[in-house]
């Protein structure tokens, strides 16, 4: 239960895109704290943006072809534990030139991610990439970060789970792929795994601190910030306080608002369901649980719901990049510096820090292209920023390159 | 017996703080040298090397200091797990008889965060800067992470271990034993107690739990050099120095404002000297 409680206590909201101000002490607090960090300032030092380019409609662009190897297991390293990873690129250029200005398909898609457990001692957020993770359509590409509370068995659950429900999913839908329905019966469906899969557990191998030994599994849950990017959108589903941002020629969208159990229409939701919200370290439902929605959590059910909010976003060529997180990062970053960051990441051509030089390094990519290291240097250097700033909860931040042509 | 006991805890007391304070005045020149050494980046092979072999011998340092420690927990394992040569401040943060092995991976991102910080507006605006703990690389911050969450496992490994040889204070020995001698003390003139039986006794059923802590401290230290090996290897040279000056300061630091308030509580000053000034 302790675990729950941490996982939970980060209360408030940040500076950006939120309907309700916080309300907390210790939001307020934290607040405080975040802009007497001297370099807020430098913030300003993120580059405004140049003009975005023309738009490409119209113009003949190359249509790239990706043969996936028969076996393609997403880029992973270790056990979701930590993971900076880079696709291999294996594509194979077609000659056939077509007109296709609403083409940013690929089935490699930049990205970096960095997972890190950081000042907790519980590591309870997991992240999945699975890039082409539907048979049928080779350009839709999956993200999904879960930051789990209470043990870390349901946001596991949802890291191995959650891709392939949604890829049945799109596979069993009719011809017009309804993305809204299609998610939200997802994330049911996930639920409802998690609910038959904890009351069936006992026996099961899992390793985890609760040991599903008690009642208190009811008491276990995750967040689901889901993006499900297709040549032309962005497909976002939320379920909790992790968070999608896109950033958009320099500027942050916001394509999430974080279930917290004060936001008004949350407020009423669960209180016409009959639950309460107490104020304990922060707006709690029932006083236990700092966010209004979950996937588990059945204890705490009608109240907290594992319904997504689900955000489709067309892709426009003043794309940047999107960038999904758990509140470890946005507890202590606004939307406005990760997309600062991660623009500048994208855009610079390499600082190479000289610790890449050292012998030790030996990870990232030497034949690959620095968008992908770019994009892990987004992640990493958004994830060292939030340790900086002491983020009292597991970081986990995943980048991926919208642009193209690059 | 008692006084031999007493004389012998004191011999290995006074041995093991005045190799402590060596040590300390060792650490404290080691401390000089890593600044010296941190003030210029290494800009030839000589350099580099120079770097490396300096912060090879401070962990040998360390190292020495563990040695020392095993060879005089054998004598007297009691003395290791509440050290007199340390501070009431220390000692509010010792586990095991030490400090704890994850707070390697936290002064790390302490540091590293405060570099970050230190050169944040740069970094972003694509310069090239210092190179110190601020630029950790990707697989860098993977296996330091990787390191965390194994040295979380062991550390509570071992606190489990040591929840269940603290739990053996009150075995069935240890209570029946308390028993039997609390009973021989009343009915004392009744019964001549046989003192050297009695004595024979409580040692015999203390000397195991002794034994116990003795292990489970070995491992406690095992863990706490084994976790500053791994994170140094982590490092580039230039890092590493890094590193090892801020354990230095912190140790140093800590251990003094400890002493310092050790000694304002023990003339009779109670609060904060800073709460006295006001007055």
């Amino acid at each position: 239960m302790a675990g729950m409680f941490c996982g939970a206590n980060m209360g408030g909201e940040t500076e950006t895109a939120k309907p309700v101000e916080p309300s907390s002490g210790s939001a307020r607090r934290r607040r405080m704290e975040i802009h007497q960090f001297r370099f807020v300032a430098s913030d300003a030092a993120v580059a405004p943006p140049p003009p975005p380019p023309p738009p490409e409609s119209g113009r003949k662009r190359r249509k790239v072809e990706v043969v996936l190897p028969a076996s393609s297991p997403p880029p992973r390293i270790c056990n979701n534990m930590f993971q900076n990873s880079k696709l291999e690129r294996n594509e194979k250029e077609k000659t056939k030139e077509e007109v296709d200005y609403n083409m940013w398909s690929s089935s490699s898609p930049k990205f970096g991610m960095t997972s890190v457990c950081g000042w907790r001692r519980d590591m309870e957020d997991a992240v999945a990439i699975h890039p082409s993770f539907s048979q049928g359509n080779p350009h839709l590409h999956f993200f999904g970060v879960y930051d789990g509370h209470g043990c870390s068995h349901v946001a596991m659950k949802c890291k191995d789970r959650m891709h392939e429900i949604v890829k049945e999913e799109i596979e069993n839908s009719s011809d017009d792929l309804l993305w809204k329905e299609t998610m939200k019966r997802s994330f049911t469906r996930m639920d409802k795994e998690i609910t038959d899969w904890s009351s069936a557990a006992g026996v099961s191998s899992t390793s985890c601190r609760c040991e599903l030994r008690t009642p208190q599994c009811g008491a276990v849950g995750s967040t689901a910030v889901v993006a499900v990017v297709t040549p032309d959108k962005i497909i976002i589903s939320n379920c909790g306080d992790s968070r999608a941002v896109l950033c958009r020629n320099g500027s942050a969208i916001p394509l999430s608002v974080d279930h917290k159990p004060d936001r008004p229409d949350e407020l009423a939701r669960i209180e016409e369901a009959g639950g309460r919200v107490i104020y304990w370290d922060g707006a709690r439902v029932l006083g236990v649980l700092a966010m209004s929605r979950a996937i588990g959590d059945n204890y705490l059910k009608p109240y907290v719901i594992s319904e997504p909010e689900v955000t489709i976003m067309e892709r426009t060529a003043d794309d940047d990049c999107l960038i999904l997180a758990s509140d470890g990062l946005w507890d202590v970053v606004s939307n406005d510096t990760a997309c600062g960051v991660a623009r500048m990441c994208l855009r610079s051509l390499k600082p190479r820090s000289p610790a890449r030089s050292h012998r030790n390094d030996v990870s990232v990519s030497s034949a690959g292209e620095s968008s992908d290291e770019a994009c892990s240097d987004a992640s990493i250097l958004l994830t060292k920023l939030a340790l900086a700033r002491h983020s009292t909860d597991n970081v986990s931040v995943v980048v991926v390159d919208l642009r193209r042509d690059v | 017996m008692a006084t031999t006991a007493e004389n012998q805890t004191e011999e290995t007391e006074e041995n093991f703080q005045q190799f402590y304070e060596k040590w300390k005045t060792q650490q404290n020149q080691h401390l000089q040298e890593l600044i010296t050494a941190s003030e210029h980046a290494p800009t030839n092979e000589t350099m580099s090397t120079h770097l490396s072999n300096l912060v090879k011998s401070v962990v040998e340092h360390y190292e020495e200091y563990y040695k020392a420690k095993s060879k005089w927990a054998e004598e007297n394992i009691l003395l290791m797990l509440s050290p007199p040569w340390t501070s009431s401040l220390e000692n509010a943060f010792l586990w095991i008889g030490g400090w704890r092995p994850t707070m390697a991976i936290h002064l790390l991102y302490s540091k590293s965060g405060l570099q970050l910080e230190a050169k944040f507006s740069e970094l972003i605006q694509g310069l090239l800067t210092k190179h110190d703990l601020g630029d950790l690389s990707p697989s860098q911050l993977s296996r330091v992470d990787e390191l965390q969450r194994k040295t979380i496992n062991e550390e509570k490994e071992i606190t489990e271990k040591m929840a269940k040889q603290q739990e053996k204070a009150a075995d069935a020995d240890t209570v029946e034993l308390s028993h039997l001698v609390s009973e021989a003390m009343r009915e004392g003139g009744a019964n001549e107690r046989n003192r050297e039986a009695e004595e024979n006794q409580v040692e015999s059923t203390l000397h195991p739990k002794e034994e116990g802590f003795k292990k489970i401290l070995d491992r406690a230290d095992n863990l706490r050099l084994k976790t500053l090996r791994s994170i140094i290897e982590i490092f580039s040279p230039v890092q590493a120095v890094h590193f090892l000056i801020a354990a230095a300061e912190l140790h140093l630091r800590i251990h003094e404002w400890g002493k310092a308030k050790d000694e304002r509580q023990l003339n009779g000053g109670v609060g904060h000297p800073i709460s006295q000034q006001q007055t």
